[in-house]
């Protein structure tokens, strides 16, 4: 008797549920083309290889650029505990096992730093021994955490890197855009730490939640990526933290900063790439024709930011375009410090060192650290008033196309 | 039952009522505000009032039918429990009455709840959810989402209301629409299944690796909204998140003039990489 009422359901719910099926089924071709598309593809492209297919295990260990020999002779001379200055230190030797050189150097108590002969280059420099072990430990996180975009084997193309731009980073190349340590120079472990920690805005590239060491640990398989003579394996290459921009020198004057800021903006050209601020004519009075631009010599419409073609970066061979940041529409990538609050040291950092391989000059020499400073408070204040503002941007655009 | 009524007033009324008072009292003057703080948002889509009235709906039945249950569970407990010189015994209700009681309560609860609720949301899916407007319905607004590991990136047509051309307006976890038109989504993932969730406009749709699902609303409110991935899709699930942006319709024709000159800009004709538009799916 009780199988009655039960039977009833199950044959209400036959009854009705062919209705659920036939709008929604349009799954159901997608999934066959699928299927056939899997079929007919005998070698899968390299971005399609699923992470078993790769060997996570590192075999070797590397021995990774510390620094070149002059700028670690400054790190080694602040910590005498731990390195003691030998003279005659290195002495390679030739295939006949003739002594070719003799170097002096700073001898590692730890024994995890030395100083080691490049026999391509004929120069040395300091490397550090990283184990195959803590390799393998990077490359299993790397693989878990970066790997579906940056490819399993760090070439930057990797399953969801497809279309993607700008581009997720090639780690061969060893190019880094907003690590902030100048465009000659590579990163610190710190300096990628930083950035890891805190992403950069409007990409894929989210703060992520590691910890320091499984971070530590990625970066030291990020680095061993390096192809030889190049990278973390170039003897000549140097290992810098930020660029070092000084003291807040407007603390008690942001307004004289965003206005010194404007001046200097426009004055050495900012406005080549990025838009122009102000109206034609204010730009006429304030370029001098000292900041490197002629006056007058302008792009044709400067309410709009100029691509970039053919930057370094890659994908498949091609060198994409960069368009550089219009600040009061796009978000800037690395304009946050570690509390997520826009600031104008972070800013002026990145104007200060540069992006490597973008067209974004290294302005840290070329003027005074105060400018770049006042260009960090000025940019600041372009997003703060106009980012995210539609009315407030109209109106900023209206009155530089001259009403338009 | 007036068995039942002694009993209960006799010992066990004392130490719950004053509990249940309070929880009465408190619930009643709270229940507002436990569902601003709890509850959904308001609704922001013009389909959206009848999702929660859906939702209430189902929500009001199956309270209704928990207390039926509960009362029907306490009744016998209280009625029928251990009692000096009387043992309780298990039924196994196998007498042709209790065959019958269950029956009737079985059909009941089919064609008031089950039935009710069933009718009511194909009504609602055929009307609303799978009633996507054709393409060469006026004002209708194209947007092509691609989902990835982790991050929804976002095609719309720009100014010459075509998509797949260089005023393409391409963006990341960030998504802009005219308030008042119907919105269209073509989705598709590049990886594995995410789903596309607007909370605010009531929609959820999955976006599969080789198929194109289709998915619209209408917004009814202009402000800044959430969009979400509702389907786990690996570490960074969690943070696979944007913004909806409905712009008024004073204010959307110069905010896109603009973000398709900056597409123009931007674009690279020689980069064919970038690409991702296809053909339009209805």
């Amino acid at each position: 008797m009780t199988a009655r009422p039960l039977l009833l359901v199950t044959a209400a719910l036959a009854l009705v549920a062919p209705g659920f099926a036939t709008p929604g089924d349009e799954t159901a071709a997608g999934h066959d083309a699928g299927n056939a598309a899997e079929h007919s593809e005998p070698e899968l492209p390299p971005h399609s290889r699923a992470p078993h297919q790769v060997d996570v295990t590192v075999h070797d260990d590397a021995w990774l650029l510390v620094n070149d020999y002059d700028t670690f002779g400054e790190l080694a001379e602040a910590d005498p505990e731990r390195f003691e200055f030998v003279e005659g230190l290195l002495e390679p030797k030739d295939e006949s096992g003739e002594v070719i050189d003799t170097y002096d150097g700073y001898r590692d108590k730890t024994g995890r730093v030395e100083l080691r002969y490049d026999p391509e280059a004929e120069d040395v420099a300091y490397f550090e021994r990283v184990s195959a072990e803590r390799l393998t430990r990077g490359h299993e996180n790397y693989i878990q955490y970066c790997a579906s975009c940056h490819g399993l084997e760090g070439d930057g193309y990797g399953r969801s890197a497809q279309h993607l731009r700008p581009p997720p980073r090639d780690f061969r190349v060893g190019k880094f855009k907003f690590t902030k340590v100048g465009v000659e120079n590579l990163p610190s472990d710190q300096a990628l730490v930083d950035l890891v920690k805190k992403g950069l805005d409007g990409t894929p590239m989210y703060p992520w939640a590691l910890t320091e060491g499984q971070l530590l640990d990625v970066i030291q398989y990020i680095k061993s990526l390096s192809p030889p003579e190049s990278g973390w394996r170039d003897v000549y290459a140097v290992v810098k933290g930020p660029v070092d921009i000084g003291e807040d020198p407007w603390t008690n004057d942001v307004q004289g900063a965003v206005a010194r800021g404007e001046i200097v903006y426009h004055n050495v050209g900012c406005f080549n790439c990025h838009p122009g601020y102000v109206t034609p004519a204010r730009i006429d009075e304030i370029v001098t024709g000292e900041g490197g631009i002629a006056k007058g010599s302008y792009r044709e419409d400067l309410t709009l930011p100029k691509i970039v073609p053919n930057t370094m970066y890659q994908v498949q061979g091609y060198k994409t375009s960069i368009l550089p940041p219009d600040f009061t529409w796009h978000s800037i990538r690395a304009g946050r410090d570690r509390q997520g609050n826009l600031s104008a040291l972070e800013i002026a950092r990145t104007v200060g060192s540069g992006i490597a391989g973008s067209g974004m000059p290294q302005w840290k020499g070329s003027m005074p650290d105060k400018d770049i400073w006042a260009i960090g408070y000025y940019v600041r204040h372009l997003i703060e008033t106009y980012h995210g503002k539609p009315q407030a941007r109209a109106a900023l655009m209206s009155e530089l196309r001259g009403g338009n | 039952m007036n068995r039942l009524v002694s009993l209960v007033s006799r010992a066990r009324v004392r130490w719950l009522a004053t509990p249940a008072a309070l929880l009465l009292a408190s619930t009643a003057a709270s229940a507002q505000e436990v569902v601003d703080r709890w509850g959904p948002t308001p609704p922001a889509s013009t389909y959206g009032p009848r999702f929660d009235s859906l939702f209430s709906l189902i929500t009001t039945l199956i309270g209704i039918s928990f207390l039926i249950v509960l009362v029907m569970l306490l009744v016998p407990c209280l009625r029928d429990n251990a009692k000096k010189g009387k043992k309780a015994h298990f039924d196994h209700g196998t007498s042709l009455h209790d065959k019958r009681f269950t029956a009737v309560v079985s059909v009941v609860v089919f064609i008031v709840l089950d039935a009710w609720v069933l009718v009511r949301a194909m009504g609602d899916l055929r009307e609303a959810y799978w009633n996507v407007p054709a393409p060469d319905t006026p004002g209708i607004f194209k947007v092509e989402v691609l989902a990835q590991q982790w991050a929804w990136n976002f095609r719309t047509p720009g100014v010459d209301g075509e998509l797949g051309t260089p005023d393409d307006v391409i963006t990341i976890n960030e998504l802009t629409v005219p308030i008042g038109r119907p919105v269209v989504f073509n989705l598709t993932s590049k990886d594995v299944i995410h789903s596309l969730f607007l909370p605010d406009m009531r929609l959820k749709r999955d976006a599969n690796p080789g198929a194109i699902n289709v998915a619209w609303f209408e917004a009814a409110k202009s402000g800044d909204f959430d969009i979400l991935c509702a389907e786990l899709c690996g570490y960074a699930h969690y943070q696979m998140h944007g913004k909806l942006h409905v712009l008024p319709e004073a204010d959307f024709p110069a905010w896109e003039k603009d973000a398709s000159a900056l597409a123009l800009a931007a674009y690279d004709a020689n980069d064919t990489e970038a690409r991702w538009a296809w053909d339009w799916k209805e």
